[in-house]
């Protein structure tokens, strides 16, 4: 009877296009350790030391009145920066995403000069455009005006760095989009405003979510931008990271770490809804490109 | 009575959708006063010295040593990126092991933590003491107050860029290119070398020049863990901060012409690999 | 080389890709995998070249056991569907690539290489393009390269999955003479798989029918489409009707005829098969009436619809175009009568 009894499974090579155990364990080894030593160990760290002296101390550190006018400066900043990013984003993908005009690329390659200038430069053209050296300088002084050493030059540091986070996360989406939709309300007698929030607004709304929660998440960290604008003036012009360096330089560590902390804190939860909206937004860009 | 259309003049065509003028005059004007007139304002300031006084100022040793640190130590980290950074992309993509999404999520904190953050970590991370530095103290490699401590930190700020450049390109190839060199005979090192590498490398490139862009004027998660000795680990930025301080604003500002050249000259070179790599992929399927 | 497949067997989840599946292939053959989607037929061109690994079962190479082969050690060359050719590397790179690959102490010289190279793109007809990329290559062309970067290893056995499925008619036609006249040139055992019955009967020595992870029937092109062992060979190898009617111990009545056709098969209700080819005019109202209801010409033939009394199917038959005029029009009245036909389950 020519009938198979074999019960063993076959004795087969590895499939052809996998690795042979021994390089799968050791790369993924080598990954993990590079992982660990360069990102995890620095955030566990950072905890750790945060809570060295227990939670009394961290907390201490935490309501301390230096840190809480810092806490308050950063949301300020972040509550006047991200706003006027985002009108700016939504307006510069409205006018590059849905219509056509010469030098559109290049517009959009000057939209993006912020993310290549680094931070103490950005710090440093308001300096010269606002500071008691600068052109606007004696005007400025005239008028009692004080920007730079001062919450408005820490807001406009914020800004510039932050600048290019919402435009260019809604132009390609928005320009994937097309203009099918607006044309479809304006045919059926809506306005320009109305086509904009009932049309345009829900259909970009991940991608403006996302934007917000990255340029969030730069301007309560930005560092050596503000830095340079702000006069280090304990409980006045400190946001969190600054206040984290003066805390450090005094060899408080504990207390800068807790502060520290905090803004980890931050990070994961932005690292968090990134992942959560990513997961929406490559969604969102199928049904985009699947429109006929 | 003529009822005839005029011919409109192109920049009066009527377009379907409002707000163009709107929206576009809003861009450039915003555009302009936040970004466009306060960069110039650098060139302008730095103009005021000449090119005698700028070569001055860029050829000073403490400048130069300055800008061959921030230059060396970004390079060096980006291309330690380029490296890992491929390795950690194949992983994530290739392999499946418990705890893989968690990592996969850990690449971008270095995009989300403030750098100030990221300083002091790396430096209590790498100090004599320290959780790493402890091992490699008694072989007497020194990170913290040192170079290496600036390329450590740099390899932290770029690592993101490498792996997110990598995986979309690793995950989409197709598996067929693989199992057609294991049929002419490939093993799988010969296979890696001279066919997943090939089509990785546009992108390992873009990434590279990402991380380094970015590395170059890193400042707050370097400050604390090079020990900011002048012309030994004092890196550009700093200097330039140094500068301010002294009120020494010609010279700050030469500084920072010179590397807002540097990044505009990078600038350049992402978009030109990026167009590159786009044409060189013209679809072979 | 000859094979041999035993048994094979391999399951996807729930669904038998392969059951039981035997076959046996000469040296020198070029055989067609034929088969709707799904049925196992490039399963089995993945098994045989290493790409896939059978639940159970044997494959023997010349009478060795191939299945502990990696697909290295198997020295087949495989073409893709879609070419999988490399595209940051040039025509002729490309089809040295196995040449290169080849461990030290067999690799040619550079030189020797080169020209081994170029000389299978003379074969290929390619000559001139060795230098150019695959995308900058048409369909066409970039499938003789993928061959030749195949036949570049000097395999013992030829596999093609689809090969021509992406390429528009005029090409795929083209290509399929060529690919007939390269396999008589260098006599590589050939296996080709396919869901396009024209192109297997064009090509094939002998066709394998897959259905649904098993073989239905092996045989020359002929054999299949003349001698159908079932239903489903019958229905995938060309076009045919069924005709409905009353076996018995006569024979098979069609229902509302009066025809006697010679067949063996249980009494009772049933069908033949017929191809639009085997049927004879007959006058109105002898063999099975019906009546014209389109009449289309397609190249050197006449196809006529026929709705036939008593009959559920439409019924196509053929007629030799230079009937002419004389053809039967839309809407005419006549007979049939079949001179061929299956009687198959």
């Amino acid at each position: 009877m020519p009938q198979s009894t074999d019960t063993q499974p076959l004795r087969v090579p590895r499939p052809p296009t996998s690795d042979p155990p021994w390089v799968r364990r050791g790369l993924i080894a080598l990954a993990v350790l590079f992982l660990a030593s360069f990102v995890l160990l620095p955030l566990v760290l950072v905890f750790a030391e945060a809570l060295r002296h227990g939670l009394g101390a961290f907390v201490d550190a935490l309501v301390e009145p230096d840190a809480l006018a810092a806490i308050r400066l950063t949301l300020l900043v972040a509550a006047i920066a991200i706003p006027a990013n985002l009108v700016f984003g939504v307006a510069a993908a409205w006018a590059i995403a849905k219509f056509q005009f010469p030098g559109k690329q290049i517009l959009i390659t000057l939209i993006d000069l912020p993310f290549s200038v680094s931070p103490v430069v950005a710090g440093l053209i308001y300096l010269l455009m606002f500071g008691a050296q600068g052109w606007l300088g004696p005007w400025l002084d005239e008028h009692d005006i004080q920007i730079v050493f001062a919450v408005p030059g820490i807001v406009l540091a914020t800004i510039f760095v932050t600048f290019p986070f919402i435009a260019r996360e809604l132009i390609p989406l928005m320009a994937e989009q097309g203009s099918d939709d607006e044309q479809a309300a304006l045919s059926l007698g809506a306005s320009g405003w109305r086509t904009f929030i009932a049309v345009t607004l829900p259909n970009i709304r991940w991608a403006l979510l996302y934007g917000v929660l990255l340029c969030t998440a730069r301007a309560m960290g930005e560092f050596g931008a503000v830095s340079i604008l702000s006069g280090h003036i304990r409980g006045l012009t400190n946001t969190l990271p600054l206040h984290v360096e003066i805390l450090y330089n005094e060899y408080n560590f504990a207390a800068a770490f807790a502060v520290a902390s905090l803004l980890a804190l931050l990070a994961l939860v932005t690292l968090g809804l990134k992942s959560a909206l990513e997961w929406r937004l490559d969604s969102e860009r199928g049904a985009a490109g699947r429109r006929e | 009575m003529d009822t005839r259309s005029v011919s409109t003049p192109r920049w009066r065509r009527r377009r379907v959708l409002p707000g163009f003028g709107l929206t576009l005059g809003y861009t450039l004007t915003w555009l302009a006063l936040i970004v466009l007139i306060p960069l110039a304002g650098v060139f302008l300031k730095a103009a005021e010295l000449g090119w005698s006084g700028l070569w001055a100022v860029w050829t000073d040793a403490r400048v130069l040593a300055a800008l061959k640190l921030s230059f060396g130590t970004a390079l060096a980290a980006a291309a330690f990126n380029a490296v890992m950074g491929t390795l950690v992309a194949w992983v994530l993509v290739r392999y499946r092991f418990p705890g893989r999404r968690l990592l996969d999520a850990m690449i971008d904190l270095p995009f989300a933590l403030p750098t100030a953050v990221a300083g002091i970590a790396l430096t209590a991370l790498y100090s004599g003491n320290g959780w790493i530095g402890r091992w490699l103290e008694p072989y007497g490699i020194k990170v913290a107050y040192a170079p290496l401590g600036i390329v450590v930190a740099l390899v932290f700020i770029g690592l993101p860029f490498v792996v997110r450049s990598v995986q979309p390109v690793l995950s989409e190839a197709s598996v067929e290119l693989e199992e057609a060199a294991a049929s002419l005979g490939a093993s799988r090192w010969q296979t890696a070398l001279r066919v997943n590498l090939p089509t990785l490398a546009p992108s390992i490139l873009t990434g590279f020049a990402l991380a380094f862009a970015r590395a170059v004027g890193e400042y707050g998660s370097v400050i604390f863990i090079a020990g900011n000795i002048p012309y030994v680990s004092e890196i550009a930025p700093l200097l330039i901060v140094i500068k301010l301080e002294e009120f020494d604003y010609p010279a700050a500002t030469a500084v920072a012409a010179a590397m807002l050249l540097l990044a505009f000259a990078l600038l350049l070179a992402i978009n030109l690999l990026q167009a590159w790599s786009m044409r060189h992929r013209a679809a072979v399927h | 080389m000859d094979i041999r497949i035993e048994n094979l067997c391999k399951r996807f989840g729930n669904t038998h890709a392969l059951d039981q599946v035997n076959l046996s292939l000469q040296s020198g053959e070029l055989v067609a995998l034929l088969g709707p989607s799904g049925s196992g037929k490039t399963t089995l061109l993945r098994s045989i070249a290493g790409l896939e690994f059978p639940d159970s079962g044997r494959i023997l190479f010349n009478g060795n056991d191939a299945l502990h082969l990696t697909v290295q050690q198997r020295r087949i060359g495989f073409v893709f569907q879609h070419y999988a050719l490399f595209a940051h590397m040039n025509v002729l790179d490309n089809v040295a690539f196995g040449l290169r690959c080849k461990p030290r102490r067999e690799r040619m010289s550079r030189a020797a290489m080169r020209e081994h190279a170029q000389a299978l793109l003379d074969t290929v007809q390619l000559s001139e393009l060795g230098q150019r990329y695959p995308h900058q290559l048409s369909g066409g062309q970039r499938q003789r390269v993928a061959l030749a970067r195949a036949m570049a290893i000097d395999p013992t056995l030829l596999l093609l999955d689809e090969p021509f499925g992406a390429l528009d008619a005029k090409v795929r036609g083209e290509l399929r003479a060529w690919l007939r006249r390269i396999h008589d040139e260098t006599g590589y055992t050939t296996l080709f798989v396919t869901h396009d019955q024209e192109e297997a009967i064009e090509l094939a020595d002998r066709i394998v029918v897959f259905n649904q992870g098993h073989i239905e029937q092996v045989g020359t092109p002929d054999e299949v489409y003349d001698q159908p062992c079932n239903a489903f060979v019958f229905d995938f190898l060309g076009r045919g009707n069924r005709i409905h009617g009353e076996f018995s111990a006569d024979g098979f009545i069609p229902r509302g005829t009066e025809l006697r056709l010679p067949a063996r098969h249980a009494a009772g209700e049933g069908h033949i098969l017929v191809r639009p080819h085997d049927y004879s005019l007959a006058d109105a109202g002898q063999g099975l009436n019906g009546r014209v209801r389109s009449r289309r010409r397609i190249g050197g033939r006449i196809t006529l619809e026929l709705d036939v009394e008593h009959q559920p199917e439409v019924i196509e038959l053929d007629l030799p175009y230079d009937l002419g005029p004389s053809a039967p029009q839309n809407g005419e009245h006549i007979g049939v009568v079949p001179t061929r036909y299956h009687v198959l389950d």
